[in-house]
C-alpha cells in the first residue's frame, strides 16, 4: 500500500532525473549531437577531458567557490534563523523580509546586483566610501569576482536556509534552556552547549544541500561575469552548457557531466564521514 | 486501495491526453484552413519584435490566397529546433542569427536554397555578399539575410562640441579625443572618453591594425602578430591616459546606459541602440562615425545580423520558400520591416531608399558595410574566442598578463579549440 503513494514520485523521478542521468552516463562515451547518429567512441571524451586545461580551471574555481560559499551559509542563515526565532513584535516581517530573495529569479536579481556593485555608481561601492573606504570594481577584477558571486549567492540563498535552520530551532524544548538558565548558564553558553548540538541534524542537512547545490553554480556566473575577468567565474555547469548547447558536443559534455558527478559524490561522501566520526567521537 | 490505483491511473492518463494535445498544439501545422497551407515561422524574439514580425505575416497572408503564415514564439529556439529537427516537428520556418550557419549547416538541418534561387531568378548579389557569405556553406547558401548591422564609433556631440573636437578618423585621434574628453574627480571617474567595455571587439581593432584572427584556411589562429601587439599597445596607452576604468559600465543598461546618460564620450555600438538613443531626444545629442583606422590606414568594421532559413525538416518548404522570397527579396517588403523595425534589410536596393540616406546615422553604418567582415566561418570560432581569446585579453586589460604573454596564452589556446573537432 504504502508505495503506492510514493508512486507517482518515483515515476516522475525515474523518467525526469534518473533516466537522463545514465542516458548522460551512456552518452559520456559516444559522440552525440541530437542531430546526426551517435557514435561509440569509448574512452576518447574522457581522454580528451583531462588534457582540457580549462575544464580543470573550472573545476578549481568551483571548489574555491563551494569552501567560501557553504560555511559562510551556513553561519548566515543559522544567525539568521536564531534573530527570528525571538518573540518580538513584527517578526513576522522579518522572516517574510529575509526570506524574499529566495524567491527572486537568479537572473533577475543578478542584474540588480550588477548594478549595485558597480565600482563609481553602485550602492554598495557608495556605502564603503562614506566610510571612507575605496571599494573596488567587484566584478571587472578576477580577484573580487568569485567573491562578489559568492556574495550574490548567498543573499540569495540564506533565506532558504533559514526555513529550515528556524523548523530545528523551535524543535528544541524550552525547557533545556530554562534549566540551562537555572544552573546559570548566559545566552552564549546556551547557544553553543544547547543550540548548536541539537541543532547537527539540521546543520548537516543544510551543508549537503548547499554544497550539492553550489558545486552547480551557473546562473548567477553567467549573468554577472560570463565566466570572466579572465577564467576566474568560469564554472564546470557553465562549461557543460556552452559545450553542450553552443557545440553541440553532447558527448564531450556528458563525460564533464559524470566527472563533476563524481566530484560531488566524493564531498558528499566525505562529509557524511566527517559527520559520522565526530558522532563516534562525541560517544 | 482500488480507489488510490484508479486516481493514479487516471492522473497519469490525463496528463498523457495534457502532453499529447499540446504537442499537438504546439506543431499546429500542415492543416489546411479553408484550402490554404498554413506555415509555421519560428522566432526567439517576443514584444516589439514579435509585433513587427507578425504584422509582416499578416501583409504576406493579405498578398496572396494560398498560404497562412503564422508566428511562433520560441523562448529557447534553437534548442527546441534540435529536438524538433529529430523528432519531426520542425518548423517551416526559422529567423537565424546568421553565425550558427557554421556550426549548424553541416548537419543537414538547413535547406540549400540556391537551386530555388536559379529557378526563380534571384541572384545572391542583390544582398551585402559578407552577409551571404555568413549564410553560405561548403560552396551551398543556406538562407538569405533579414538584416544586417556592424559597430560604429558613437560619439556625445554635445561633448565634442563643448571641447572643439571633430569625430575622429583614426586611432591618433581617437587618443586624442579620448584624453580631452575624460573627467575624473579625484579617484571617481565621472566621463570615460572612450569605452573600452567589450574586449570580445578585439577582431575588429585587430583588423584595423591590418591583422586577421584566423589564417586564411581557418585551421590555426593569426592574431599572435605585429598587428595584434599593436591593438594591445594602443588599448593600454588608452588605458594608461586614463580614459576608461575596468567595471565602469557594470550594470549601466538599459535605462541607465553610460553613453546616454553621458558617462561614456565614445563608443562602439550598433544600429540596435539607435532607438534607445533616440529616444532620449534632446537630452543626448550623438552622432555616428564608421570605425576610425589603424595606424596604417586599414579600415575595419564587424558585420553580423539576422536571416531566415528553411530547416531540412520543414513540412512545407515550397510555401516557406514564397514567404522567404515575399519578404527578404521584394525590396518594398524588405524595407517595410527594416524600417518598422529600425534596421538596416539585408537586400542592397532597400538601403538606397530616401529614408537611410537623409537619416543622421544610417549613412555612417552603410558606409562601414563597404569594408565590415562577418566572424570567420569556422564553427570553432566562437568557442575560440569565447574561452581562448577573451579571458587573456581580460587578464591583459587588469594588467595580470603584458600584451605578448595574452598573445602567446591565446594563440595557444586558441589553436587547440580550434583542433577540437565539431562532428
Amino acid at each position: 500500500m504504502g508505495w503506492l503513494f510514493i508512486l507517482p514520485s518515483v515515476v516522475l523521478f525515474m523518467i525526469f532525473v534518473a533516466l537522463p542521468a545514465l542516458s548522460a552516463f551512456y552518452l559520456s562515451f559516444t559522440d552525440y549531437d541530437i542531430l546526426t547518429e551517435t557514435e561509440w567512441v569509448g574512452l576518447a571524451n574522457y581522454a580528451m577531458l583531462l588534457k582540457d586545461k580549462i575544464f580543470f580551471i573550472s573545476l578549481k574555481n568551483i571548489v574555491f567557490y563551494v569552501a567560501l560559499y557553504v560555511p559562510l551559509m551556513v553561519v548566515f542563515s543559522l544567525s539568521m534563523a536564531v534573530a527570528v526565532n525571538q518573540s518580538f513584535r513584527g517578526v513576522g516581517v522579518f522572516r517574510t523580509i529575509f526570506y524574499i530573495p529566495s524567491l527572486t529569479s537568479a537572473i533577475a536579481a543578478s542584474t540588480v546586483w550588477l548594478w549595485i556593485l558597480n565600482p563609481h555608481y553602485g550602492v554598495l561601492n557608495q556605502v564603503l566610501a562614506a566610510i571612507g573606504i575605496v571599494g573596488p570594481a567587484w566584478l571587472a577584477m578576477s580577484s573580487t569576482a568569485m567573491m562578489s558571486i559568492v556574495m550574490v549567492t548567498l543573499w540569495q540563498g540564506a533565506g532558504g536556509n533559514m526555513i529550515l535552520f528556524l523548523a530545528g530551532l523551535q524543535g528544541i524544548s524550552k525547557e533545556l534552556y530554562e534549566s540551562a538558565m537555572m544552573d546559570g548558564a548566559g545566552r552564549i553558553q546556551s547557544f553553543f552547549r544547547i543550540t548548536l548540538p541539537l541543532m547537527r541534524p539540521t546543520t548537516f542537512l543544510v551543508i549537503i544541500l548547499s554544497m550539492i547545490g553550489s558545486f552547480q553554480l551557473f546562473d548567477q556566473a553567467f549573468a554577472l561575469t560570463q565566466g570572466g575577468p579572465g577564467y576566474a567565474t568560469m564554472t564546470p555547469v557553465y562549461m557543460i552548457y556552452n559545450e553542450g548547447f553552443n557545440l553541440l558536443n553532447m558527448g564531450y559534455a556528458s563525460s564533464m557531466a559524470v566527472l563533476l558527478f563524481l566530484v560531488i559524490l566524493l564531498f558528499t561522501i566525505l562529509s557524511f564521514k566527517l559527520n559520522k566520526d565526530e558522532k563516534e567521537m562525541k560517544k | 486501495m482500488k480507489r488510490v490505483l484508479l486516481l493514479v491511473v487516471t492522473v497519469l492518463m490525463t496528463a498523457c491526453f495534457a502532453f499529447g494535445n499540446g504537442q499537438q498544439d504546439a506543431s499546429g501545422k500542415g492543416s489546411e484552413d479553408s484550402g490554404r497551407t498554413v506555415i509555421s515561422y519560428w522566432g526567439d524574439w517576443g514584444g516589439e519584435g514579435q509585433k513587427q514580425f507578425e504584422f509582416m505575416l499578416n501583409a504576406f497572408n493579405e498578398s496572396q490566397d494560398q498560404i497562412t503564415a503564422e508566428y511562433v514564439l520560441q523562448q529557447d529556439m534553437v534548442t527546441k529546433f534540435l529536438t524538433a529537427s529529430v523528432s519531426g516537428d520542425a518548423p517551416d520556418l526559422m529567423f537565424w542569427d546568421r553565425f550558427r550557419t557554421a556550426l549548424y549547416a553541416p548537419k543537414g538541418v538547413l535547406l540549400p536554397i540556391e537551386e530555388r534561387m536559379v529557378a526563380d531568378g534571384i541572384s545572391p548579389d542583390a544582398f551585402y555578399s559578407e552577409a551571404i557569405r555568413e549564410l553560405t556553406n561548403d560552396g551551398h547558401l543556406y538562407g538569405l539575410p533579414l538584416t544586417v548591422d556592424c559597430r560604429a564609433l558613437f560619439y556625445n556631440k554635445a561633448m565634442f562640441a563643448e571641447k572643439g573636437l571633430e569625430p575622429p578618423q583614426t586611432w591618433d585621434e581617437l587618443l586624442v579625443a579620448a584624453k580631452a574628453l575624460t573627467e575624473w574627480d579625484g579617484d571617481k571617474m565621472i566621463v570615460a572618453g572612450m569605452s573600452l567595455n567589450d574586449v570580445g571587439l578585439f577582431n575588429m581593432w585587430l583588423q584595423q591594425a591590418g591583422g586577421q584572427m584566423l589564417n586564411d584556411d581557418g585551421q590555426a589562429t593569426a592574431f599572435n602578430t605585429k598587428a595584434g601587439k599593436q591593438v594591445l599597445d594602443f588599448w593600454k596607452e588608452l588605458m594608461d591616459a586614463k580614459v576608461y576604468t575596468l567595471g565602469f559600465e557594470t550594470g549601466l543598461g538599459e535605462g541607465i546606459d553610460a553613453f546616454a546618460t553621458g558617462k561614456v564620450a565614445m563608443t562602439y555600438s550598433g544600429p540596435w541602440m539607435l532607438s534607445t538613443y533616440e529616444s532620449y531626444g534632446d537630452n543626448l545629442d550623438f552622432g555616428v562615425v564608421p570605425p576610425p583606422a589603424g595606424p596604417q590606414g586599414d579600415h575595419a568594421g564587424l558585420m553580423g545580423g539576422f536571416g531566415l532559413v528553411i530547416p531540412s525538416a520543414a513540412k512545407h518548404k515550397d510555401e516557406s520558400w514564397e514567404l522567404m522570397k515575399w519578404w527578404l527579396t521584394v525590396p518594398e517588403n524588405a524595407g517595410m520591416y527594416a524600417q518598422m523595425s529600425k534596421n538596416i534589410p539585408g537586400v542592397k536596393m532597400a538601403t538606397e531608399d530616401a529614408y537611410y540616406a537623409e537619416n543622421p546615422y544610417y549613412p555612417s553604418f552603410i558606409e562601414t558595410f563597404e569594408f565590415a567582415k562577418i566572424r570567420p566561418t569556422v564553427a570553432q570560432y566562437p568557442n575560440m574566442e569565447i574561452k581562448a581569446v577573451i579571458p587573456q585579453l581580460q587578464m591583459f586589460m587588469e594588467g595580470k598578463l603584458s600584451a605578448q604573454e595574452a598573445l602567446d596564452a591565446a594563440q595557444e589556446m586558441g589553436d587547440i579549440l580550434l583542433q577540437e573537432k565539431v562532428k
